[in-house]
């Protein structure tokens, strides 16, 4: 352990001496990759269509005139009354903020006087964190978007926490505003280790040292135990959050791994990571890597060619039992996290810390406790925290945070604070849009994060919950190192997807039905991933259950990362059927029936 | 050559799961096993009065129904068995043996249970649990899970006999077969083998689809007929391939690779004999079932096994049967919808073709492969590619 990574002694998160680790730079090589990329932007410079560049901008400018002029008639045509309620409560026509073959809403939402307020201060807020993030180690931060495209996605990531907080106010939108706050926060401070640690970039020796790689699908507890360490789930960044961010990021990805022959019909998530290495769009980095066998066979097989593409570095597989509920098989899992901590153990040199471990997972253990109290207040009929900021949340919180960050738990205070207000007050999460109680099933479209959000403003589906949220909630064991580690075992096994689609299949069908109840659910959003065959292979036996219980279940495919096998439009479209010719219903907001998101980030 | 005299018989045997000398042995008394994964050791469902059927669906037709329960984007392997289920073409069996190696297959043994497929009073579908790599603990893990979930459940049911003198004498029976199909295998190393791709993998089938004590004798009888057999004095193939990749166990595979002119020389796949027929050798001072285990863990070659050496181990075997069988080239196969194998064939067939240097024939192939024109084109294609490069080198 070096005298700089010993000074910790303030115990924040994460550890500042990792953002002062010294870097390597190489000028030299930095210079020929300026000078590479300084051709192709030449390149371009020379072969664009200046004229059809033009004439867009000039469409563009034309119709933001003609949508001022509108929206001025609109309001101008309103009564007293109306305008008031326009100036107070927002707008009422979101599907106007979206124009055809561009990249973002052509404004910001009006939510009315006080909402607007807030969430432009959020906005400033974001923008401030993220700066003061990059800062502190600003020159790898910048330079790695000359290195990798996805890097650029996530300049456009405020316009994401807009899209998934689109139609809320008061305290809904407070509440997705401090959650989606603190995964952007998360990834700003990884995308800079990234940076630093990176070969081709920052190239922190020392840094790397502490680096420990875990594969994107496997959990972050296990790095508990190490806090001198920094555990980085390695795909997370470049290929899984930020094709939420960025619906066209994954498709050179996919295009690269089909073209190397892998079948189309894989799963996007296996597939874009491996295309990713294809295509060297993972930073070079880290000290070693933990593959995992989760959540599904197309998982397993990505290690193959991550160890195919960095031979150097060393690997451990940890595979966890399928069949989790046989009691019997966990002493086999437990077996594999004691071979893994020695395997971390080996590579960094590094001591597994039993107190450390405890201390993260107590404040694990009551975050869970504020998740079971915000799924007790969604139960009833009043819920308050719905839509793809808390979705994120739970996802992110539960399988990379892990109770890992004492500043989250300050969120968790927050909103649920708010939310029990807000409770008290009747609230309606979604300002007259409750309609429908809704549940979504199996996984979501990572191209359409927010569809959730669209299902709330257009049609007043409420979405109280989601399969991916429904994970492991018994309380970690903290005294017992013999308990701490099967409970540790039994919490990976029932990781995000895993819990339902592995281990039989009364994890995902019975566990439906059972929770369709519990949340009094009427409408289910069945996802269909076409490619994921954990899924796919029970969709009868779905629909045949469905049928006799009498329950509204909208399929809607999707390809997960891939837009062009099923757009968000077709997805939408696929609702629309369905509200209009079963449940004979009218949208709350026809506005959001029909428009064009094809290239919308 | 001459026609081998059981040959037509064997394939008789292969148009139905319930095929005459499973009929036989049930006739007698015993109770059917069914299993389909290599995950489950073969013998431990040979053992007192049971006998293992490895399930495929032979003539299968339309799948529209198993398509409505599994989606068209899975396995059609598993979307047949699930048809033939339907259709009740597995009720001759008293138990099946699924394991939870991957998540298609596993799905069929659920859709057996969810569909009441099977309505046998003691019918029984067990789930086991399986490793993803070879480790000390990995190992006690399997052991226990075939005790547990397999071997426990029969007696239970059905009262069988599971004692480690049972698993025993099963391990002798299955020894014979393995070796006499190992015999067999081992002739198609000769420059002009008595034996085609298509016959072996016909008898290969037998001697997993039919029960050990009623298909023996005819196997001892092929093989003596093997011994003595004349081969043709010129060859009819132009060029001799290993097929390596997952399932396949549909003769008419073989036979379309060699209508195309390639002799099939090794059988790397799921159903094959490399690994599958290799002897198990006990010794006496650990359990039967251990040393079983372990055995089937070791030789397994499936692509499920993602820990280091395994799939060092894949890449070694398939190099070395190449040579050691004299392949002029290597088809990778898998069956299409296959994670496993999609991911493995794609990698690998490239490893195989720029770092150890073999043609290499990268497929993906529907269940039933015989009506496949593209296939059959393709595999034209290699031949001629083989045969090109061949002549390139000098060869004949």
């Amino acid at each position: 352990m070096t005298g700089r990574f010993k000074k910790n002694k303030t115990k924040k998160y994460p550890n500042p001496a990792f953002f002062r680790a010294k870097d390597n730079m190489n000028w030299s090589d930095q210079a020929k990759n300026l000078k590479e990329i300084g051709g192709i932007v030449l390149e371009m410079a020379k072969e664009a269509d200046y004229k059809a560049f033009f004439d867009k901008q000039k469409r563009d400018t034309l119709a933001g005139i003609e949508r001022v002029k509108s929206e001025f008639e609109v309001f101008k045509n309103m009564s007293n009354e109306e305008r008031l309620d326009v100036l107070l409560h927002g707008e009422k026509e979101l599907g106007k903020l979206y124009r055809t073959g561009c990249m973002a809403t052509v404004r910001r939402e009006w939510r009315g006087l006080g909402d607007t307020a807030y969430d432009f201060y959020e906005w400033c807020r974001m923008w401030g964190m993220l700066l003061w993030t990059f800062s502190k180690d600003l020159v790898p931060a910048l330079n790695s978007a000359l290195y990798y495209r996805w890097m650029m996605s996530y300049m456009c990531c405020v316009g994401f926490m807009d899209k998934n907080t689109m139609g809320q106010k008061g305290a809904a939108l407070k509440m997705s505003h401090l959650m989606i706050y603190d995964i952007f926060r998360y990834v700003a401070e990884n995308l800079v280790f990234l940076a630093k640690c990176d070969e081709k970039n920052g190239n922190s020796q020392e840094l790397n040292k502490k680096v420990v790689l875990f594969d994107e699908m496997t959990m972050g507890q296990i790095m508990a135990g190490f806090p001198d360490l920094l555990g980085i789930p390695y795909q997370l960044m470049p290929v899984f959050l930020v094709s939420e961010i960025d619906q066209l990021t994954c498709v050179p990805y996919i295009d690269a791994v089909e073209s190397f022959g892998l079948p189309a019909d894989t799963c996007p998530v296996p597939s874009s990571e491996c295309g990713a290495l294809v295509i060297d769009a993972l930073p070079h980095m880290g000290s070693c890597f933990i593959s995992s066998s989760m959540p599904c066979d197309g998982s397993v097989m990505a290690s193959e060619y991550m160890t195919r593409r960095f031979p150097n570095l060393p690997v451990f597989h940890l595979t966890f039992p399928v069949r989790y509920e046989y009691e019997e098989t966990t002493p086999d899992a437990v077996e594999d996290i004691k071979a893994c901590i020695k395997f971390v153990e080996e590579h960094t040199g590094a001591k597994w810390s039993w107190d450390a471990y405890f201390t993260q997972m107590k404040r694990f253990n009551e975050e869970t406790k504020y998740e079971l109290e915000k799924w007790d207040v969604n139960k009833t009929d009043y819920p308050q925290i719905i839509g793809p900021c808390y979705e994120l949340f739970r996802k992110w919180n539960y399988e990379m945070d892990g109770g890992a960050d004492p500043r989250t738990m300050k969120t968790f205070e927050k909103v649920n604070k708010l939310m029990y207000k807000a409770y008290e007050r009747r609230d309606e999460a979604w300002r007259g849009k409750m309609k429908y109680r809704g549940i979504v099933w199996s996984c979501p479209a990572h191209y359409y994060a927010n569809f959730s959000n669209w299902l709330a403003n257009c049609w007043g589906i409420d979405i109280l919950v989601e399969m991916e949220s429904l994970n492991f909630t018994k309380p970690l064991a903290t005294e017992s190192k013999e308990e701490a580690l099967l409970d540790l075992a039994r919490l990976y096994e029932r990781m995000v997807m895993r819990r339902h689609t592995n281990g039989g299949y009364q994890n995902v069908v019975d566990e439906l039905w059972r929770q369709v109840e519990e949340w009094r659910a009427e409408i289910i959003i069945m996802y269909q991933n076409v490619a994921c065959k954990n899924m796919a292979t029970l969709q009868g036996i779905l629909d045949d259950q469905a049928r006799e219980k009498d329950y509204h279940m909208i399929w809607i495919e999707h390809d997960l990362m891939d837009p062009r096998t099923v757009s968000r439009k077709t997805m939408r479209g696929k609702v629309n059927e369905y509200m209009f010719t079963v449940m004979k219903a009218e949208p709350v907001d026809a506005s959001l029936l029909e428009f064009d998101d094809e290239t919308c980030m | 050559m001459k026609d081998l005299k059981h040959l037509i018989y064997f394939e008789d045997l292969l148009q139905n799961a319930d095929n005459e000398l499973v009929e036989k042995a049930k006739a007698d008394g015993k109770l059917a096993m069914g299993y389909t994964c290599f995950h489950i050791p073969e013998v431990l469902l040979n053992v007192d009065n049971c006998f293992s059927v490895r399930l495929r669906a032979p003539r299968t037709g339309s799948i529209d129904i198993a398509t409505y329960y599994m989606s068209n984007y899975t396995c059609e392997f598993t979307r047949a068995l699930v048809e033939r289920g339907i259709e009740g073409g597995f009720n001759f069996l008293d138990g099946l043996a699924g394991v939870d190696a991957c998540s298609m297959m596993n799905r069929f043994y659920e859709h057996f249970e969810i569909l009441k497929m099977n309505e046998k009073p003691n019918f029984f579908v067990t789930h086991t649990d399986m490793p993803y790599k070879v480790v000390d603990y990995s190992i006690k893990h399997y052991i226990k899970q075939m005790q547990i979930r397999l071997l426990d459940v029969m007696n239970e049911k059905y009262g069988v006999d599971i004692s480690d003198a049972a698993i025993r004498k099963a391990v002798a029976e299955h020894n014979e077969v393995c070796r006499i199909i190992s015999e067999i295998g081992e002739m198609r190393k000769a420059d002009n083998p008595v034996i085609t791709g298509y016959e072996f993998h016909i008898l290969n089938l037998v001697s997993y689809t039919c029960p050990k004590y009623l298909i023996l004798p005819y196997l001892r009888e092929t093989l003596e007929e093997l011994k003595t057999r004349e081969p043709d004095p010129k060859p009819a193939f132009r060029a001799r391939v290993a097929i390596v990749g997952s399932e396949i166990d549909d003769p008419e595979f073989t036979k379309m690779v060699e209508d195309a002119g390639a002799l099939v020389v090794a059988d790397r796949y799921c159903f094959g004999s490399i690994p599958g027929r290799e002897v198990i050798e006990l010794t006496d001072d650990e359990p039967a079932l251990d040393q079983v285990c372990r055995h089937y863990m070791e030789v397994s070659e499936c692509a499920r096994y993602i820990a280091d050496d395994k799939v060092q181990q894949r890449r070694t075997t398939a190099d070395t049967i190449a040579k050691e069988y004299k392949a002029d080239g290597i088809i990778y196969e898998q069956m299409k919808f296959c994670d496993f194998w999609g991911f493995e064939r794609a990698l690998v067939s490239h490893i195989m073709a720029e770092e150890m240097g073999w043609p290499v024939l990268s497929i993906d192939r529907p269940y039933n492969a015989k009506g496949s024109g593209q296939l059959r084109t393709r595999f034209q294609a290699f031949v001629e590619s083989l045969e090109i490069k061949k002549i390139q080198k000098g060869g004949n």
